[in-house]
């Protein structure tokens, strides 16, 4: 059996069932083995797209992403995806072509050392050199990639190595998979604060979803009552509209999620690593606060903020441990106080289409099973704060990396993923160009992903940032020039629609969600409207900013 | 550390992204065989065991043996409580 045969039998004895690639010379003979399998392979339209849909499939299914591409230029276009999905600890296979063997080192044609280039941005990598290696390389990329904390695994397959011929044999080595269960004196230290706190907040992150531990997670929250904030990718480890659920923390969170982690007693941190963007200035943040850290990745704990009880190990075992009833009620009602006097606002400011209202009213419209794929930018902040969720893997959103462009690409894997889900994609006007040849992917496999392009015709993040920090001198944020929308979608055989009033968002809500194909919404928005409130550089997630300063 | 494709400068490649310094190196061919020993000496003004914890993460490594450890940040943590 050749080698690239068996590369492809034992993807699909794995669980397999989609790869997104781009063939090119130096991974022929994958695709050559391809035709006779019931694996499906999503052709995307650049190597940056097959990464990020691998992502989002990943994302919303828990299942390894599978990405596939050639040597060289293939291989490098897919790093920003696969360093997306290292930065959000998505599991994911990178698959590379490579020169032959021979001409490694030689700078042979379509050559480059992608080995080399990803090692900082992958959990684990493979250079395959013989045939032999390959039945005990994939099965164990597949194991680090699902595993503990996940993450993506190159697997750099030689030409020479996947056309030639050998007797394989699949590998099943024993692997526990399994997380260990928390050192029960970090757990009796963890009982002991959760029972002495009067001002307990949890800090959920995206950790509770990736570890299965949702369930454990909403019977720990329901027997201690202990409200609850969370970071942009720990949204729907509650329910958004649970009572308890104050909002997302730090830079755009909610004013009720921030003062009350701020004036907290005990910092309950549940699979989050305490980010820059979730803690503001980290020497002012949760000022009075013990630490309970539980997380599946020691080397989390303890890496930004010191913890008082430290908790590594398999998190639903830890949940579990320490749930028990807690009098908080004083604290519950303070909390509940601060989410009421801060409560959202959704008059529009004009005429124009306000994108939080927008939001809401798709959010209310969509129902239950949907999943929203995000780019970057002001409108993943809206998202954030204006769409409920009911599970993690409904929000679809670039954290770590930021990675304008992931939505589109995202969306098409959540939408393979999940056949049956509304699948939206709700992108900006400068993330929808960085993969917009992906409508014609969109079309191809005819998924009705439903596009919401909100346009300010501005790079509206930075442009706030530089009118906020950088006394309005404005570089390089001026989107002006961008091309109708409507158009490109409708050369791509999409139907589109224009929504330029407030008064047109009750039926453009309703005729996105209606259309049985995909559609895309172009939204113009105000050039200058801003995300609020926001925490500055510097400074304090208390130090909140709801207007600009005069 | 086995002796895997890359295992090597993998290991440079943490020490350097967890911004580490190199004070010396030592890799040579363990007693068990397709493995490294390796013996790093590195300095940082963050905390030593961090590291230590970013090193067992690596696939390669099988175990990590601490000589010896002067933490900056347990050393500040120590001389504000006083003790």
């Amino acid at each position: 059996m050749k080698g690239a045969e068996f590369l492809v039998k034992a993807l699909e004895r794995e669980g397999v069932e989609i790869i997104f690639g781009y063939p090119g010379g130096a991974i022929m003979p994958v695709y050559d083995a391809l035709l006779d399998s019931k694996i499906r392979h999503i052709l995307v339209r650049h190597e940056q797209a097959a990464a990020l849909a691998a992502d989002g499939y990943a994302r919303a299914t828990g299942k390894v992403g599978v990405c596939m591409a050639t040597s060289g230029p293939g291989a490098t276009n897919l790093v920003t995806g696969i360093a997306n999905a290292y930065m959000d600890s998505v599991p994911m296979v990178a698959i590379t072509g490579q020169v032959p063997t021979h001409l490694m080192g030689t700078d042979a044609f379509q050559e480059v050392d992608i080995f080399g280039i990803t090692l900082p941005v992958v959990k684990h990598s493979f250079l395959v050199q013989t045939s032999e290696e390959l039945p005990r390389v994939v099965h164990e990329a597949f194991q680090i990639a699902r595993s503990g904390r996940p993450g993506p695994v190159l697997i750099d397959l030689p030409k020479n190595v996947a056309a030639g011929s050998a007797d394989f044999a699949y590998h099943d080595n024993e692997f526990d998979e399994h997380p260990p269960v928390p050192h029960a004196g970090s757990l009796a230290q963890a009982a002991e604060l959760i029972n002495a706190s009067r001002r307990p907040i949890v800090y959920a992150g995206g950790g509770v979803g990736m570890a299965c531990a949702v369930d454990e997670f909403r019977e720990f929250i329901e027997r201690t009552r202990i409200p609850v904030v969370s970071t942009l990718k720990g949204l729907g480890a509650i329910p958004t509209e649970h009572e308890l659920f104050l909002g997302m923390m730090g830079m755009h969170g909610t004013k009720a999620a921030n003062y009350a982690v701020q004036a907290c007693d005990l910092l309950i941190c549940v699979g989050a690593r305490f980010d820059d963007r979730a803690t503001g200035k980290l020497s002012g943040f949760a000022p009075h606060a013990k630490v309970v850290h539980m997380d599946v990745d020691p080397s989390e704990i303890g890496k930004l903020r010191h913890a008082d009880a430290p908790v590594a190990g398999n998190l639903r075992w830890a949940l579990v441990a320490l749930a028990r009833d807690l009098e908080i009620t004083a604290w519950q009602r303070h909390c509940l106080a601060l989410k009421e006097s801060h409560a959202w606002n959704y008059d529009a400011p004009g005429p124009g289409v306000y994108a939080p209202f927008f939001l809401k009213r798709l959010s209310q419209l969509a129902g239950k099973n949907v999943i929203v794929a995000c780019d970057v930018g002001q409108h993943q902040m809206w998202v954030a704060q204006h769409f409920d969720f009911c599970r993690p893997e409904q929000h679809l959103s670039s954290g770590g990396l930021g990675t304008m462009g992931f939505g589109l690409p995202a969306a098409i894997g959540a939408q393979l993923a999940c056949p049956d889900s509304c699948v939206i994609n709700v992108s900006g006007d400068g993330s929808m160009m960085m993969n917009l040849q992906e409508l014609a992917t969109l079309r191809r496999y005819d998924l009705p992903v439903k596009i919401v392009l909100f346009d300010n015709r501005a790079l509206g993040m930075v442009r706030q940032w530089q009118e906020l920090f950088h006394s309005r001198r404005y570089s390089e944020v001026d989107l002006s020039d961008n091309p109708d929308f409507v158009q490109v979608a409708e050369s791509m055989r999409i139907p589109a629609i224009r929504v330029e009033q407030q008064k047109d968002v009750e039926w453009s809500v309703r005729r996105l969600l209606s259309e049985p194909g995909p559609v895309l919404a172009h939204v113009l928005i105000h050039q200058e409207a801003n995300v609020w409130p926001i925490v500055g550089p510097g400074m304090t997630n208390s130090e909140m900013l709801d207007e600009v300063p005069s | 550390m086995k002796q895997a494709e890359g295992a090597l400068v993998r290991l440079l490649g943490v020490t350097r992204r967890r911004r580490f310094d190199i004070l010396s190196l030592k890799a040579f061919p363990a007693a068990e065989a397709g493995f490294y020993d390796v013996q790093m000496t590195v300095r940082a003004d963050r905390s030593g065991s961090s590291f230590v914890r970013q090193i067992e993460k690596l696939v390669e490594v099988s175990d990590v043996e601490v000589i010896e450890l002067t933490d900056p940040a347990e050393t500040a943590r120590a001389a504000h409580s006083g003790t």
